[in-house]
């Protein structure tokens, strides 16, 4: 079976590009379990001599401005929010090049002398994206940007002279939640809005109420072999809903426990009674929707400005499950690819899709369970957690397992925070002893790009290229030390923790995918302002004051003032008003004098 | 003013003032002790509160129930079914019931050792993924499959099953859920949080497969029980005497009390009157357990790594089901799921009077604090008076300084205090070899197979007791101890004992007030010529001895001396319990010093 990437091609023909052109597809894929993953492609595309002359049709004017303005070659926008479980799902929509880790992550390649004129550029775009997406971007400073090296290649075509003069920045934002208001600004870009085509099913109630969903907005110059070089914006989202979830009714959303005799019990079992014991099979059970129960909506034709060549909907799906389209809908089936199947949708009709109970129940086993095509099996699989406890230090582990049989060359790339030292010499990788070749692990990395971090100025960037034997699990790891904020760094919500971006693996063999993993949440050594805190230190500072004063009572011999010999006493009082007559006037000497009969007396007293 | 200063300087010198210190520890001992008593009274213990803003306790509606009853009764027929069979088949019957939800397991072996004994099993806990988080937090649902009491912990697993089933419907998770069914309430649970935060013993315990984020809290089910309950018995105290945040209580006492109307009680005080009897009797038991910083259930493993836990235990005959239960556990993780950052706003250091009602550390300390002092202003005061001379010094003294102001009519006899020098060699090596040797008994307890511990128990009480009297007849025959020699050797080590309750009252309270209460008669032990008084001081030093307290403890309570042994062991191997590190290494020396002292014969030069 083929990752959807790979089919797209297929149903374009090259030749097809044209200058100025759009169209959009939905890719539904039912997952084990209740699961399915919608994939919302639209992709539009306009001549660069367009572009340039600012004569907006498809592409939109708010991002083209922007884009102009700030020197954008390509750019790559993603919002993301849960996580691919990639053990039921298998391989990621798209190879996983269309998501982003948690939260917002950026990265474009910008025209560019130097360094800071990249900066310059880089503040401008940030700012501008911000304000257009709703998003927190402006947050995307120096410490959160790096510059990769091998992990990102452009994807457009840019000639090598230009190239020369870009630069790559990339920055994340792992603690931003997405959310609605990163949606419609989203919709608003397209060319019909939301109101009409498969955006139409796109509702912000079901979108972030998917387990995984992904909006990513890519822009790269596009230059076929003949004719002229195009600009195009893709925009993708990518989203896994629960079946169940989403077909509960939009005023009664809460999953109340259903009445007894709706449950679906497994009746072989000895004790099974109906209203008392009740086993529940409903997990074996499989997938039955429509169109319009799932997204909440149902779909108001299809855009008119889009290439009528490309089929707007396609399930993927084994040739034997039953699939009911709506009227004046017209199915396509692939001769090369029999669990796919498309359908031509009528301009203004409303249109919906069925699926209904699959036939055989649960006789498959796990191999083919509940009448789905298999999801793949991804190229590898990876893992990320902290190790260790405590506030001084702690360490990163990630699990890399390659379940294939050919070796894995990949580049893992860590984007941290500069309160995270990490110590660069306790990076190590080693193949987990149950693994079938364990050979030495010295040769896992080949090569390390590192840059360290500054304080407060910028955050750690390491690039790995490893390379992993088939079959084999591999344990990274490296150590850190959490530093000591100033107190007014922390944020409001200290105790909450500081977020660390995913991490990216971008595997180069056997074949180019992108995979993130989850991100982390690093607590630092945070100062507690509270009560018990200040018990504690009230209490150590009375200890220490009544150990000085105990101490002092111990060590220091005094003598009150009339046990000192009295001789010696008056010579010294004597000396000592002689003095101070000497020096001052008779009034203020005698003022002084009167206090000097006392004052000595104690000094002396002291000294001895 | 002078001349006050003269004055109250020269009362320094006054022989009567010296007298005053050991008045002023009695002093400490009986207001630390009063003060303790007056706790429980309303003007000293406080009602308590929810503090942090985000838990919101029952303030969501619960919808447990229903049909879930039929899910639950199914589940616990399953759980019936595996009664008999081994750890490993019970945890392929869970990891496929769990993976039946689209839950994630992973399994964990363990091996302890400890007293000879092996514990060993293997944990299974399935992560239920938050359906839009991020695997940065979580909260721990736990269920052992032996409750506390060694028993089925039926209802427990059954309901875990049913919650997590019921729990995978909902999309408001905010944090993942991490289902943990170890096979007993001790040893599992430890196994799995210490690999959980990778502080585990590589040899003999396994790594886990599977992690999610940052543990914000646990709740523990312990529901052997079989009839209808009355009331939530809420279990709180950690290893060490570590407790949870007093949040996490007051938000269950809440959701049960007030949502539910269930009864909630702590400390087995079933039927608590909220009398003074009742309050005082309550906050007693949590001082012992918090004293003896022994395990209570599985959520204490949880504790030492700043992971607030409770178990919940129903007891009692009442009209209260097991979705009654399952709605308490509901609505604590619908709160816990609330939390924006780790449970850091209420108490940490309380001591529990009633569900209600509580002290915090800054009106408790001062009791420990005040019998730490005891120690240290004896150890002061015995320090100042070995350096000066006794009565017979005195009118040596006396003759040289005179001998002094007639040479130089220089230092007048009136003030210049004499003072002896002090042979600190003899007394430092006695104090050194009293602590090195505590190492025997730390040791041998922690290391022994259970047949010999009992044995060794009693061999080493009685050498305990006969050591002293080894010692002063050898330090006797080896040098002529002086006064000041056993001035001396009290000082330290009172001021050792006073130094180290003063730093364990902070950690641990009720140890140190136990520990300083206990050891409270060293304070007034001396070497005396009256053998009466002698053998009325060895009386009370032996029956105040750490064996016999341990003994006469065990007695009381109904355990064999065995099970206690085995316990200390096995707190020591797997919980890294420090109380045998406070009684053998800071008590017993402690004891044995003023043992020592008692028994030795005093010189009159």
């Amino acid at each position: 079976m083929r990752s959807l990437l790979s089919f797209l091609p297929l149903l374009i023909p090259s030749a097809l590009v044209s200058a100025t052109e759009y169209h959009e597809q939905l890719n539904l894929r039912p997952l084990p379990l209740s699961a399915l993953l919608a994939s919302f492609n639209f992709r539009a595309n306009t001549s660069i001599a367009d572009f340039e002359a600012q004569n907006f049709r498809l592409f939109p004017r708010s991002l083209g401005q922007i884009l102009q303005y700030a020197g954008t070659r390509e750019l790559h926008l993603r919002f993301t929010l849960g996580r691919w479980d990639a053990e039921s799902w298998g391989t990621r929509p798209w190879d996983g090049t269309k998501e982003g880790g948690t939260g917002v992550e950026l990265w474009a390649w910008l025209d560019a002398e130097t360094d800071e004129e990249a900066d310059e550029k880089w503040l401008t775009l940030t700012n501008a994206l911000s304000g257009l997406f709703c998003a927190s971007l402006n947050f995307i400073d120096g410490t959160r940007t790096i510059r990769p090296v091998v992990s990102f290649q452009p994807e457009g075509d840019h000639p090598n002279t230009t190239l020369a003069n870009t630069r790559l920045l990339h920055g994340v934002l792992p603690h931003e939640v997405v959310c609605t208001e990163n949606l419609t600004p989203f919709l608003k870009m397209l060319p019909c809005k939301g109101k009409a085509g498969i955006a139409s099913l796109l509702d912000g109630h079901k979108l972030f109420d998917a387990s995984f969903q992904s909006m990513a907005i890519d822009v790269r110059p596009i230059c076929p072999s003949e004719g002229e070089c195009v600009l195009q914006l893709e925009q993708t989202v990518d989203m896994v809903l629960d079946v169940d979830r989403s077909k509960r009714p939009h005023d009664n959303p809460i999953p109340r426990p259903p009445p007894g005799h709706d449950l679906i019990c497994d009746t072989t079992k000895p004790y099974h009674q109906p209203d008392d014991a009740c086993y529940p099979i409903d997990h074996l059970r499989g997938q039955d929707w429509t169109l319009s129960q799932i997204f909440g909506r149902t779909m108001k034709g299809t855009c008119p400005l889009t290439d009528d060549e490309v089929p707007p909907v396609c399930v993927h799906l084994p040739p034997t499950r039953d699939l009911f389209a709506s009227q004046g809908a017209h199915e396509i089936r692939y001769p090369n690819n029999d669990s796919l199947r498309c359908y031509h949708i009528e301009q203004d009709k409303e249109f919906t899709l069925v699926l209904t109970k699959s036939e055989f129940p649960s006789e498959g086993g796990e191999a083919a369970p509940l009448g789905i095509v298999k999801p793949e099996t991804p190229v590898l699989y990876a893992d990320r957690s902290f190790t260790g406890h405590g506030q001084e230090h702690g360490g990163v582990q990630a699990i890399l397992t390659n379940p294939g049989d050919d070796s894995v060359e990949f580049v893992y790339m860590e984007s941290l925070p500069w309160f995270m030292r990490i110590y660069l010499h306790t990076l190590s990788a080693r193949i987990s002893a149950s693994s079938p070749n364990t050979n030495s692990s010295a040769d896992l990395i080949k090569e390390i790009y590192y840059r360290p971090a500054l304080d407060r100025a910028r955050g750690t960037q390491l690039e790995l290229l490893l390379s992993i034997p088939p079959r084999c699990t591999v344990f990274l790891t490296y150590d850190f030390e959490r530093s000591i904020l100033r107190y007014t760094e922390y944020p409001p919500d200290a105790n909450r923790g500081f977020d660390v971006a995913a991490a990216v693996i971008t595997t180069l063999e056997p074949k180019a995918m992108n995979i993130r993993t989850t991100s982390l949440l690093l607590y630092l050594p945070t100062p507690d302002f509270s009560m018990p805190y200040n018990v504690i230190i009230f209490t150590s500072t009375t200890v220490a004051l009544a150990f000085g004063g105990i101490y002092n009572i111990i060590v220091r011999r005094m003598v009150g003032a009339n046990e000192v010999p009295r001789t010696a006493m008056k010579d010294k009082v004597a000396a000592f008003i002689q003095k101070l007559k000497g020096k001052k006037t008779a009034v203020a000497a005698a003022a002084a004098g009167g206090k000097a009969s006392i004052e000595p007396v104690s000094g002396t007293a002291e000294a001895k | 003013m002078p001349r006050l200063l003269s004055t109250a300087l020269s009362l320094r010198r006054d022989p009567r003032l010296l007298r005053i210190p050991p008045y002023v520890s009695a002093f400490c001992i009986a207001i630390g002790v009063v003060w303790l008593l007056l706790l429980p009274l309303d003007d000293y213990s406080r009602r308590t509160y929810v503090s942090e803003n985000a838990l919101l306790p029952g303030q969501v509606h619960t919808y447990f129930g229903g049909s879930e009853q039929h899910i639950f009764r199914a589940f616990r027929h399953e759980v019936d079914l595996l009664a008999d069979k081994n750890n490993y088949e019970v945890n392929d019957k869970l990891e496929s019931i769990l993976t039946g939800f689209g839950v994630k397991v992973g399994r964990q072996n363990y091996t302890y050792h400890s007293a000879g004994q092996i514990y060993t099993g293997e944990n299974v806990y399935g992560i239920l993924q938050a359906p839009r988080g991020d695997a940065t937090e979580a909260i721990v649902l736990v269920a052992a499959w032996k409750s506390i009491d060694e028993q089925l912990n039926r209802n427990g697993i059954a309901l875990v099953l049913t919650l997590a089933r019921y729990f995978k419907r909902w999309s408001l998770w905010s944090k993942d859920i991490i289902l943990l069914l170890p096979p007993d309430s001790t040893t599992g649970t430890q196994a799995w949080v210490d690999a959980y935060h990778d502080a585990h013993d590589f040899k003999h315990i396994a790594p886990l497969p599977l992690k999610s984020g940052a543990l914000q809290g646990a709740i523990a089910i312990d529901y052997p029980h079989e009839q209808r309950y009355h009331e939530l018995h809420i279990i709180y105290d950690g290893t060490n005497g570590q407790l949870p945040n007093l949040d996490l209580i007051n938000s269950i006492v809440n959701i049960a009390g007030g949502q539910m109307g269930i009864e909630t009680t702590v400390q087995q005080m079933t039927g608590h009157t909220d009398s003074y009897q009742d309050r005082l009797q309550t906050m007693l038991r949590g001082m012992l357990y918090q004293g003896l910083g022994y395990p209570t259930g599985p959520h204490s493993s949880f504790i030492p790594y700043h992971v607030d836990a409770i178990t919940l235990q129903p007891t009692g005959e009442g009209w209260h089901d097991e979705m009654a239960m399952g709605r308490v556990v509901e609505g604590s993780f619908r709160s816990l799921n609330n939390l924006l950052e780790h449970l850091h706003q209420s108490f940490f250091f309380y001591l529990l009077m009633q569900k209600n009602r509580f002290v915090s550390i800054g009106t408790y300390l001062p009791s420990a604090m005040l019998l730490a002092a005891n120690f240290t202003i004896m150890a002061i005061f015995l320090w100042v008076k070995s350096g000066q001379p006794t009565a017979k010094d005195v009118g040596t003294g006396k003759q040289q300084s005179d001998g002094l102001e007639r040479k130089g009519d220089a230092a007048p006899s009136s003030w210049s205090p004499l003072t002896v020098e002090r042979n600190l060699l003899s007394p430092l090596t006695f104090v050194a070899i009293c602590h090195s040797i505590s190492a025997i008994p730390l040791f041998l307890f922690n290391h022994l197979g259970i047949n010999t511990l009992p044995l060794a128990f009693l061999i080493f009480s009685v050498t305990s007791t006969v050591l002293p009297a080894i010692f002063s007849f050898a330090a006797a025959s080896l040098q002529k101890p002086t006064p000041q020699y056993f001035q001396l050797t009290k000082s330290f080590s009172l001021l050792i004992l006073g130094v180290s309750l003063a730093t364990l009252s902070t950690l641990n309270f009720s140890l140190a007030f136990l520990v300083g209460l206990l050891a409270s008669p060293l304070t007034f032990i001396r070497p005396t010529d009256s053998a009466a008084t002698r053998w009325f001081f060895a009386a009370l030093l032996i029956l105040t001895s750490p064996p016999i307290v341990i003994l006469s403890t065990a007695w009381t309570s109904g355990v064999t001396l065995t099970e206690v042994l085995k316990a200390a062991s096995l707190g020591w191997n797997v919980w890294g319990m420090y109380t045998p590190i406070i009684i053998w290494c800071m008590w017993w020396p402690a004891w044995l010093i003023g043992m020592t002292n008692t028994l030795s014969p005093i010189s009159n030069i």
